[in-house]
């Protein structure tokens, strides 16, 4: 079971409360920006443009795997949780393709209910970026100096 | 001196809100969000949480709850007939206008809101804990309904056949045309991008300072009555994606500007995008 299962199924075994604190508790723990990318951060560099609230996105490789970074204001915790999902399956699972990924994450989730309408467009949005970079990443892994990414 | 505005009673200040907010018997502060986790990492010490999705619209139909919902609601948060109800909320109290906005639909009488709302709290360093207040259940029976306050698509129709104003809130972008819908959520989408006929397009946060209070009431006569041209009289519709952005709008119009008859369109752009045979129109708006 990778670790993207294991998150969806153990939302999907709980009620809506107790999901939505789940998702909270996730939020919470969403690791702050590395300080390397923070520069880039603060010269407006990496903003996910579809997102009303503010997120910066930053995909880079380690040990030939792609790791995922965010920084996500304050106050949107439902995008921190969300994303928070989406590192901690990437991260931690090491995820090395995009597939690992569901593009029907919130419905994979439990969440589709609960949250609707445009908070789901910027959310799609965000993940639909890391999916796409996450690719261009393992294709330079693959194949040195054909992607700018 | 600057000019009151019309309505100056429907607003409270943060400052007030903190004085008041332990009357729990006579007011009930309720944050309505659009990140439906915000009220949870913190909020107003007596605020309780009311959703616009989760808690005011129906699961099933793409309406608001019934009367008989909207009762349950007001009672299970210990909202009486009689309570004073002060809303506030994140985005410069975008969905604290749009859940007041139900609330006046259903014919609550007392309902303000918190001018500057949460992000004004916030900056204040006020108390936000995060633990959730519960208040003893109170009964509730809707009374007056307030019907006239809702635009249907068939009424805007006829609204644009008379040429009554139309005041389109959402992005230029969303006016233009240049925006539908994102890939892998065609539900959340619009299969036709521009405006309906005739419409002006002020963004709705024009209407907000940098710290989310309203703006004063010269700035929104500039821009809705001397740039827009939109005259007190006039029977204007607001409108934007779903019906939320325009309830700022419209709470502007009727309470700050004192407009006779404003009416939100809440089917807004994702029903008319939607629907067959609608005139639209594309590009950027017409000057009256």
């Amino acid at each position: 079971m990778t670790k993207m299962d294991e998150i969806a199924e153990l939302f999907k075994s709980v009620d809506d409360e107790t999901r939505m604190h789940l998702l909270l508790d996730f939020a919470k723990k969403l690791p702050a920006l590395p300080e390397k990318f923070r520069a880039a951060r603060d010269a407006g560099l990496n903003r996910v443009p579809e997102c009303m609230t503010p997120v910066f996105l930053f995909v880079d490789r380690e040990n030939g795997h792609p790791r995922v970074y965010v920084d996500v204001a304050e106050e949107a915790p439902t995008v921190k949780g969300l994303l928070s999902i989406v590192l901690t399956a990437c991260n931690e699972g090491g995820v090395t393709n995009a597939d690992a990924i569901p593009n029907d994450l919130l419905n994979r989730l439990g969440l589709d209910g609960l949250i609707r309408m445009n908070r789901v467009v910027g959310l799609s949005a965000i993940i639909g970026r890391i999916k796409r970079q996450i690719t261009a990443i393992n294709a330079e892994i693959e194949s040195p100096g054909t992607s700018k990414n | 001196m600057s000019k009151e505005y019309a309505h100056p009673e429907m607003l409270v200040s943060t400052d007030w809100v903190d004085k008041n907010r332990s009357q729990t018997d006579a007011i009930r502060i309720v944050e309505s969000d659009e990140d439906v986790l915000l009220y949870e990492t913190g909020h107003v010490p007596e605020a309780v949480k009311i959703d616009w999705t989760n808690d005011l619209n129906d699961p099933v139909i793409r309406d608001y709850i019934n009367a008989e919902r909207f009762e349950q609601v007001c009672s299970q948060n210990g909202i009486g007939n009689d309570t004073t109800v002060v809303f506030y909320g994140d985005k410069n109290n975008w969905w604290a206008c749009y859940a007041f906005w139900v609330f006046k639909l259903f014919g609550h009488e007392k309902c303000l809101i918190m001018n500057g709302g949460r992000g004004k709290w916030q900056a204040e360093g006020r108390p936000m804990p995060s633990d959730k207040p519960t208040y003893p259940a109170k009964p509730y029976k809707v009374k007056n309904p307030n019907p006239g306050i809702r635009a249907f698509q068939d009424e805007v129709l006829e609204h644009i056949k008379t040429k009554k104003p139309l005041v389109d809130v959402r992005s230029p972008g969303e006016f233009k045309g240049e925006i539908t819908h994102m890939p892998d959520y065609p539900q959340e989408g619009v299969l036709r991008g521009g405006h309906i006929p005739g419409a002006s397009s002020v963004p709705w946060a024009r209407a907000a300072n940098e710290d989310g209070t309203f703006k004063s009431r010269e700035d929104l006569e500039k821009i809705y009555q001397q740039e827009q041209g939109l005259k007190p009289n006039d029977d204007v519709i607001a409108y934007c994606r779903i019906g939320e952005r325009s309830s700022h709008t419209w709470f502007v119009l009727k309470y700050l500007l004192g407009f006779e008859k404003v009416r939100n369109y809440d089917g807004s752009w994702t029903e008319w995008g939607n629907s067959v045979r609608v005139p639209i129109e594309k590009g950027e708006p017409v000057k009256a």
